[in-house]
């Protein structure tokens, strides 16, 4: 829920209210107004605000002209027309490259197809109650009203809305509500805001937000319908046992030290966000690339090992299970191990210890016992079912699942750890352009662990589109794939409720993909859960285009991708973006692992 | 009276459960094998319904499984070469598989099937307890199909409690921490486990490592009889399914 601050005005109370987590904050240009900002308004006012909160100044019924000219003065991020703007008014001002809000005064008489001719021209609408003035009333209206609105644009619920309302604005529901826009009613006198109200507000607010996070797992592991913890009675007593303490582990201060601490130090975070000019200036916008290629090992599995070594060690486990597909999660399973002086077997399907030699010798040369998995198709999956059955026999044992798969609480635990991913993209996001939030995160899923960790602290935003992209392989309809999502329906794999593919029987299908690390058959449940509700876009591609994009980011950045990352990239040529949208692909791991094929498939190497 | 009751009524001690895939050795094995079961004086039996990814099973079982349905073994073949066996079989008999072999073929399904072919109890490795309690119970009793329910070395005695509620016909007690097909060992402190378990208010059989008369005998002296798959796989690869039973018996 984001929060604008409207009607500011007084330099030390805007001084004071940049110190709290506002997202919008609102100037007035409407000389009729109590909180017009006046002629002599100071642009050094709007300077001192921090770049990732947007500034919206207010008009009614002003020359386009004048408003692009205050818009520039003041450093203007957002234009909000108050008055009686038509579709090509805001259009006008929304072409030079500011955002838009149309602010529409309600009652029970309002006819919501008025609205159709501004969805285009407007970002955002702005509701507040009817009255006979321009300006806010400071009265609230029946927000029932709203109901009516099937539109497409996301709104802010405006008019009179206070400290008292906390209630009502969790129980108000509405798939369009993006904000609340807050004014009079948090005023010692007009334009000079009550900080200790604002904070409150915000505090109680936002509470909401994290209990009814749509996206979050609940304590049966469930998102939606998927995930939950689907395993033998002999697993039982090992999952339960990490189920009780992973929370308690993950949140003690003294995990969060050592984590920290190992991530800054050992592991190479925070890693780079990197502005690509070229591939940017090929699909005409702005694209960033999370550099989980630079930690440590070369790929963003790392993030997970760390945490779960901590977890495993204050657990009191001194023997280490994995499963590994590419090997990327075998060989950051194999370097914990080592920093920490635990025993650690490796799972891998016979398959894939051929094809990811180089993975296999740096985890024998690390000290792990590299067991090969010679059932089924000898790949990821077959590892993994060996790995549990390991577990089985040693239940004294940590298993170290490498992504947001398996049964409740993997998918959460893992979630958690990789979601430092975007927690520095924010951060990172909002030193670079002002805003936290892109307009699109793109990552690969195979069992889905980079995108889970890109997507975690976006879940909640739905203004950034968040973007899956999963291995066609030969093509979704070829019967050598591994896109799960397209091609899947609800099934059952290793602990989880989850999309899968599966034949008529029930039989889990080989999956099939260039890059071992994405040829599962199965994805992560949150993952499915987005898929179900369409809060993720599941685009797939092919191998040969996945090898094409490896090659065009080579060629134009001196980035040599992972194969898994090269999906994510070429999933750019699907898309169309304008240009001054932001973009991010996480690269989730460098392409050494992969030379080989790589010399195999690409002709001119 | 379901059949299972029946047989623990009827015979309390060392009551012997063999385990066989579906379809093997060969596709229409499946009632051949009951019948050879059934002549030799076996109790009980458990029919594997075979799966691609068998979590809870050791290689021997899985390699079986896999046979079985590369030669062309599924659950609705299955359901077909059982359609007739209460003309000749009178034996309480058992599904056992995995859930998402149950869960796409339609639990609904799945259970008129069980019922119409006159199939007494189901154990489903990974359906948890939760899950069957809440939303798959009363389908389960509606059509008088048992789910078996597993303890193991490692169950809990709060969790105990709630599977001793839950549970119908038998428990099938885990003999140690280990998938299918390990041999069993003797141990004090997995005799106090064998011992708690025959505390409880439902009989059970002891599975997972019995492999010849000498283990039979030596778990059934805890409970009340005990359960054979992998050695029974192992006789019926070699041909000598026969001369292994006689030898139990």
């Amino acid at each position: 829920m984001k929060i604008k601050v409207c009607g500011l005005r007084d330099k030390s109370n805007i001084k004071e209210l940049m110190a709290l987590p506002l997202d919008y904050v609102g100037f007035i240009f409407y000389s009729k107004s109590a909180r017009y900002v006046g002629d002599d308004f100071d642009a050094e006012i709007t300077k001192m605000i921090p770049l990732h909160i947007r500034k919206v100044g207010v008009f009614v019924n002003e020359a386009a002209e004048k408003i692009l000219t205050l818009a520039k003065k003041y450093q203007l991020d957002v234009i909000q027309l108050h008055g009686d703007e038509s579709p090509e008014d805001c259009q006008q001002i929304k072409d030079s490259g500011i955002e838009v809000f149309k602010a529409f005064q309600l009652n029970e008489d309002f006819q919501f197809e008025r609205l159709e001719a501004y969805h285009k021209a407007c970002d955002y609408f702005l509701f507040d109650t009817k009255s006979d003035s321009y300006g806010g009333s400071g009265e609230k209206f029946n927000w029932e009203i709203l109901k009516k609105y099937k539109g497409e644009t996301p709104f802010f619920l405006s008019g009179g809305i206070g400290i008292d309302d906390v209630e009502a604005v969790k129980a108000f529901q509405h798939s369009k509500l993006f904000g609340l826009d807050v004014n009079s009613g948090f005023e010692r006198s007009p334009a000079v805001k009550n900080v200790v109200l604002v904070e409150e507000f915000l505090k109680s607010v936002r509470k909401k937000k994290m209990s009814n996070n749509k996206y979050a797992v609940n304590e049966r592991g469930y998102y939606g319908q998927f995930g939950g913890a689907y395993i033998p009675e002999l697993l039982r007593a090992n999952v339960d046992e990490l189920r009780e303490n992973y929370l308690k582990i993950i949140n003690s201060e003294k995990f969060q030290k050592d984590y920290k601490r190992l991530l800054d130090t050992y592991v190479g975070r925070p890693t780079p966000l990197t502005k690509v000019a070229n591939l940017s200036k090929r699909f005409g916008t702005n694209i960033y690339l999370k550099r989980e290629d630079l930690t440590h090992t070369g790929a963003h599995k790392i993030n997970n090992t760390v945490g779960q070594i901590l977890i495993a060690k204050y657990m009191g486990k001194t023997r280490i299970i994995a499963e590994t597909g590419a090997g990327q999660h075998g060989v950051a399973t194999a370097t914990v191990c080592a920093l920490f002086g635990l025993e650690c077997i490796v799972y891998m399907g016979a398959l894939d210890i051929e094809r990811q030699a180089p993975n296999v010798a740096r985890m024998k040369m690390l000290g792990a016992k590299v067991v090969p998995a010679i059932s089924g198709n000898q790949t990821l999956k077959d590892a993994t079912n060996e790995a549990i059955r390991d577990w089985i026999a040693n239940p004294h044992s940590f298993y170290l699942i490498g992504s947001v798969v398996g049964p409740h609480p993997y998918p959460d635990m893992v979630t958690r750890l990789q979601s430092i991913i975007s927690k520095e993209i924010r951060e990172q996001l909002t030193k670079e352009t002002g805003n936290p939030n892109p307009n699109y995160v793109i990552a690969c899923v195979g069992g889905g662990s980079n995108a889970a960790g890109a997507f975690y602290h976006y879940l909640d935003e739905e203004d950034v589109k968040l973007v899956a992209v999963e291995a066609s392989g030969l093509g979704v309809n070829s019967g050598e794939t591994a896109a799960t999502i397209t091609i899947g329906d609800i099934g059952f794999i290793h602990g989880s409720k989850t999309m899968l593919m599966h034949d008529e029987d029930g039989q889990i299908t080989e999956p099939y993909s260039i890059s071992a690390g994405l040829d599962y058959p199965g994805v992560g449940p949150l993952h499915a859960h987005l898929a179900e509700t369409g809060r993720a876009q599941f685009l797939s591609v092919t191998d040969q285009e996945a090898l094409d994009a490896a090659m065009v980011l080579a060629q134009s950045e001196g980035i040599i991708p992972a194969l898994e990352s090269a999906h994510a990239l070429a999933a750019l040529e699907q898309m169309t973006f304008r240009k001054d949208d932001v973009v991010v692909v996480n690269l989730s791991g460098r392409g050494d692992k992969d030379m080989e094929t790589y010399m195999k498939e690409i002709n001119n190497l | 009276m379901n059949r299972i009751d029946q047989l623990f009524q009827n015979k309390g001690k060392d009551i012997l459960s063999i385990y066989f895939p579906a379809g093997y050795p060969n596709l229409n094995d499946t009632v051949p094998n009951l019948k050879l079961l059934q002549d030799k004086g076996v109790d009980l039996v458990e029919i594997g319904i075979p799966f691609s990814d068998p979590l809870a099973d050791g290689p021997v079982i899985q390699i079986a499984a896999k046979k079985s349905l590369d030669q062309g073994m599924s659950l609705k073949l299955l359901f077909e070469q059982l359609k007739d066996v209460r003309k000749t079989i009178t034996m309480p008999l058992i599904l056992m598989g995995y859930w998402n072999v149950v869960f796409k073929y339609g639990v609904d399904a799945f259970l008129l099937d069980c019922q119409t072919c006159g199939i007494d109890g189901v154990i489903l490795a990974d359906l948890p307890l939760e899950e069957y309690e809440e939303e798959f119970k009363a389908k389960f009793e509606a059509h008088g199909v048992y789910n078996i329910l597993l303890v193991t070395p490692q169950t809990t005695d709060q969790r105990m409690a709630k599977i001793e509620k839950s549970a119908k016909g038998f428990l099938y007690m885990v003999s140690s921490s280990a998938t299918t097909g390990g041999a069993l060992e003797q141990s004090a402190e997995r005799e106090e486990y064998f011992k708690k378990v025959a505390r409880l208010d439902i009989p059970s059989l002891i599975g997972f490592g019995i492999h010849d008369k000498k283990s039979f005998q030596h778990a059934s002296s805890f409970s009340n009889g005990a359960i054979i798959g992998t050695a029974f796989i192992k006789a019926l690869n070699s041909g000598t399914a026969s001369e292994f039973l006689d030898s139990l018996l």
